[in-house]
């Protein structure tokens, strides 16, 4: 039972940790408020199902629109200029206070108190589909022309907008997709936990998030989420070190922009072809004997 | 109540500037946000209270005590996390990852040795007031708004009238061609980091006096990223107007609509200001060279 | 500058032929009128007027910092111009984003190298192919047969792109892997791809040894050919430009100096001062 549970956030935080990869590892942008985002999908789709009895599945598509809508309105301002990236990150993090004292002060969210009762519909086996799902729709965009127009972006954003790629359009889409992955996590964390209250989409779990996608490797996916796993399974492993998690993830952070900026697995992803290059490369290397 | 809502708004916009002005300044030089500005004013906070309880020195003792360590923890800050990123040209994401880490390490750090506990400031101005006409206002509000136009009209001296402030400014002009000029990058970034730090030091204790001293405080330096950006992004008086700007909103706001949503009210300001001038109220357009 | 001289002598062989030039009624493709930029006191464009013909090479030179990479950034839309306007195929450029520009057919490659460095070759081209792609977001997340229609399509032209240049050998290599000379030539592969009709080219031959320069020039009048491009050309290189270009348009002090054909440009003295100085002018005047 307990496993379960640890498992079920493990494939929360693989979601909200590809949102980010999205944003953060592929289109070169930073967040401080990804945990803004879950909350308002956690709210959104909570309310739903507890006040008004939306449908479970509905719920969560609400909350995913509701938190898309939200990154809209935030980047849409903060993303134009061409190499201000820090705009965007000030933002989220006001974003974040601004979101916390809504939610804090509104009736329908019960203030800080929060809002218990709300059913468990999320089980491991919804949480692992959710996950796979979400996976294999980052994979597809990232390989088709959104993708490319992140990663140009991030590459060069001005090279890529005198290729004729529109910056603030691609940035958008990113973030669009990315607090759509962050709010899908926030319901299904809402109906995993079946209590939420505003303390808990806080820096706190933005830096979970984070330090995932920065260990995990820019321009990877595989590398994100299997972070984001081990970073949930970890530290219940070792309760002992339970405060001293986040000073780690600080020093962490540091010591991989310092000694390998580009994480783990930086511009690699795991898959079929990983495995079989691998083995072509080793069978090309053999019959020569030299390097 | 007008005057006295604008002394206070003009108190804590003092602060805000301070803050953001050291945020501001290394933006201008590095082209980063360094997150772990906040990080620097609650250790800054932390050393003068304990200059002050501990050591039980005299208060102007403890502020030169707290801008010292501010100014040794922002060079550490530098020559570890930032420096080696630097030489090798780092785009700035990078940087502010790394930054976020040091903010991150260093207030879980203080969490997890010191605790969560609050430690208030002995009463060293006291909590008297000072009565102008209608208006009662806190002296240690008058003495923070005393301590940052100084500071602030200090630093801007520095950097206008002496051969290292002329330094700084060529950097944040353009860094190559300084470095091309003979000036020593290194030097001028950790004087930057000193004298960010500094600042930050002497904001810790007033956020201290005012707040107490704890871990989190450092998010209240959020406002100081917000205030800067409104201000324009790289840009002194930007960071100055922009502090003053946000402390004074916050305020009015505060005294006559609601104290619970103030922090909605910053937020909006920063979409809205952003919306209209892209570059802030006071940044300039730079058209980037390529 | 010293080898500026060098440069000079070292110029040859008269300039390629134009097709279809002869009655002089070429249309003007595009046109710079009174085209001024500042950069707080610098002048770095100054009442600069030149028109460019449809399919000719046109050669843009000066000294350092005369002002012509500003002059791409303003046909570019990096820059706004701070007075004169630019009209491409009887267009106003004036106001026009960078995206709307590509759009309308200008496309560039950059004086400092500019390649999405942490991706391969292919993968550079790929992301500028876009017009190819023209699928919804809804489909790309799907990866519907279209989408895979598509994708295929844009690496096939992508391959053919990089084949134009000699780079298909190194698709799979990351770009900054690759030595100088084949950077610029996948810069030029990139800007290929966009299609365009006005090729703007900022030093394509910097940093190239003397061969691999003038394989560059038979590249270039090769690909204009082929895609029927009308090119502006900025090159040191003086070999190049003279064996590539139609005409010529001198800048200096961001101030048109002088325009004419090769020859007329190479024996002028106002040119020779500019790039060399009033003593070596003085000395060839004798
Ligand atoms: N973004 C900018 N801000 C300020 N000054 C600029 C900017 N871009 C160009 N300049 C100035 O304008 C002038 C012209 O520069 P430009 O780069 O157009 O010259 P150029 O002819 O391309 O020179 P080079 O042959 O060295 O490439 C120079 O004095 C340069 O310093
Ligand atoms: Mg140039």
């Amino acid at each position: 039972m307990y496993i379960q549970g640890v498992l079920t956030v493990a494939m929360i935080n693989i979601i909200s940790a590809t949102g980010l990869a999205v944003f953060t590892g592929f289109t070169g942008l930073f967040s401080l408020g990804h945990a803004a985002f879950m909350a308002v999908g956690a709210y959104t789709s909570a309310i739903l199902t507890y006040f008004l009895g939306v449908p479970y599945v509905l719920a969560l598509v609400a909350g995913v629109l509701a938190s898309s809508v939200v990154a809209a309105l935030v980047g849409y301002p903060t993303l134009r200029t061409r190499l201000r990236g820090d705009y965007f990150a000030i933002a989220t993090i006001g974003m974040g206070e601004a979101t916390r004292v809504i939610l804090e002060n509104l009736k329908i969210t019960q203030g800080a108190r929060g809002l218990p009762g709300i059913s468990q519909y999320t089980t491991l086996p919804v949480a692992a589909v959710a996950a796979a799902i979400v996976l294999a729709l980052a994979r597809n965009m990232l390989a088709s022309v959104y993708g490319r127009n992140a990663v140009a972006v991030r590459e060069d954003a001005v090279a890529a907008e005198m290729s004729g790629i529109h910056l603030l359009r691609t940035r958008m889409i990113s973030l669009v997709f990315s607090a759509g992955c962050a709010g899908l996590a926030g319901g299904l964390y809402a109906h995993y936990l079946a209590f939420i209250q505003p303390v808990m989409f806080t820096m706190v779990q933005s830096t979970q998030i984070t330090a995932a996608v920065v260990c995990g490797g820019t321009g990877s996916l595989t590398g994100p989420a299997l972070a984001a796993f081990v970073f949930t399974v970890a530290p219940e492993l070792l309760r002992a070190a339970h405060m001293w998690r986040l000073v780690i993830y600080g020093l962490m952070l540091v010591l991989i922009m310092v000694f390998r900026p580009q994480g783990l697995m930086g511009y690699r992803d795991l898959s079929w072809s990983t495995f079989s290059t691998l083995a072509a490369r080793i069978r090309r290397r053999t019959p020569h004997g030299k390097r | 109540m007008l005057l006295q809502t604008t002394i206070t708004g003009l108190a804590i916009g003092g602060i805000y500037a301070l803050m953001a002005v050291g945020y501001s300044l290394v933006f201008s030089i590095l082209n980063f946000s360094n997150f772990a500005h906040g990080s620097v004013i609650m250790l800054g906070a932390y050393a003068g209270y304990f200059v002050l309880t501990r050591a039980g020195a005299p208060f102007p003792v403890a502020i030169a005590g707290s801008m010292l360590a501010g100014a040794v923890i922002g060079v550490a800050n530098e020559r570890l996390a930032y420096k080696p990123l630097r030489v090798r040209n780092a785009r700035p994401l990078y940087f502010m990852i790394s930054a976020m880490g040091v903010a991150i390490f260093l207030e879980n750090l203080v969490y997890a040795t010191l605790g969560a506990h609050f430690y208030s400031y002995p009463e060293v101005l006291g909590r008297s007031i000072v009565r102008i006409g209608e208006a009662s206002i806190g002296v240690l509000d008058l003495f923070a708004l005393a301590f940052s136009s100084v500071a602030i009209t200090g630093l801007h001296l520095f950097l206008q009238r002496t051969k290292s402030g002329l330094a700084i400014r060529a950097c944040s002009f353009d860094m190559t061609v300084a470095s091309v000029f003979g000036i020593r990058l290194d030097r001028v970034v950790g004087l930057v980091f000193a004298i960010a730090g500094a600042l930050a030091g002497l904001s810790g204790v007033f956020l201290g006096m005012k707040y107490m001293a704890y871990p989190t405080m450092g998010w209240i330096t959020n406002k100081a990223y917000v205030a800067a950006v409104i201000g324009g992004l790289g840009s002194l008086p930007g960071a100055v107007v922009g502090g003053i700007a946000l402390g004074l909103l916050e305020t009015f706001v505060s005294v006559y609509v609601s104290s619970i949503i103030r922090d909605v009210f910053s937020f909006s300001a920063l979409v809205l200001v952003l919306l209209a001038m892209p570059n802030g109220l006071m940044g300039k357009y730079v058209e980037e060279k390529i | 500058m010293a080898n500026a001289e060098t440069r000079f002598s070292r110029v040859s062989r008269p300039a390629p032929e134009r097709e279809g030039c002869e009655g002089g009624g070429t249309p003007v493709i595009a046109e710079c009128i009174g085209l001024t930029k500042l950069f707080g006191g610098v002048r770095a464009v100054s009442h600069l007027s030149f028109k460019v013909d449809e399919g000719e090479i046109l050669g843009l030179i000066g000294p350092n910092g005369a002002g012509k990479t500003t002059v791409f950034n303003l046909l570019t839309g990096f820059y706004r111009p701070t007075s004169g306007s630019m009209l491409f195929r009887g267009r106003d450029l004036a106001g026009l984003a960078p995206p709307a520009i590509v759009g309308l057919g200008i496309a560039r490659t950059f004086q400092n190298i500019r390649l999405f460095s942490n991706l391969t070759v292919l993968d550079n081209v790929r992301s500028v192919l876009y017009r190819h792609a023209p699928y919804g977001f809804a489909q790309a997340l799907i990866r519907s047969p279209r989408v895979r229609r598509d994708e295929r399509r844009v690496r096939e032209k992508a391959l053919e792109y990089l084949e134009e240049v000699g780079l298909a050998g190194r698709a799979y290599d990351r770009a900054s892997h690759l030595p100088y000379g084949l950077q610029r030539k996948l810069e030029l592969a990139r800007a290929l791809a966009l299609e365009p009709v006005l090729l703007l080219l900022d030093e394509p031959a910097a940093g190239m040894n003397p061969e691999e320069s003038m394989s560059l020039v038979g590249l270039i009048d090769h690909l204009r050919r082929k895609h029927n491009l009308t090119i502006i050309l900025i090159e040191h290189h003086m070999d190049v430009v003279m064996s590539l270009s139609h005409r010529i348009v001198v800048m200096n002090f961001g101030e048109k100096l002088m325009e004419g054909s090769p020859e007329e440009v190479q024996t002028d003295v106002r040119v020779i001062e500019a790039y060399l100085g009033e003593e070596y002018a003085s000395a060839y005047r004798r």
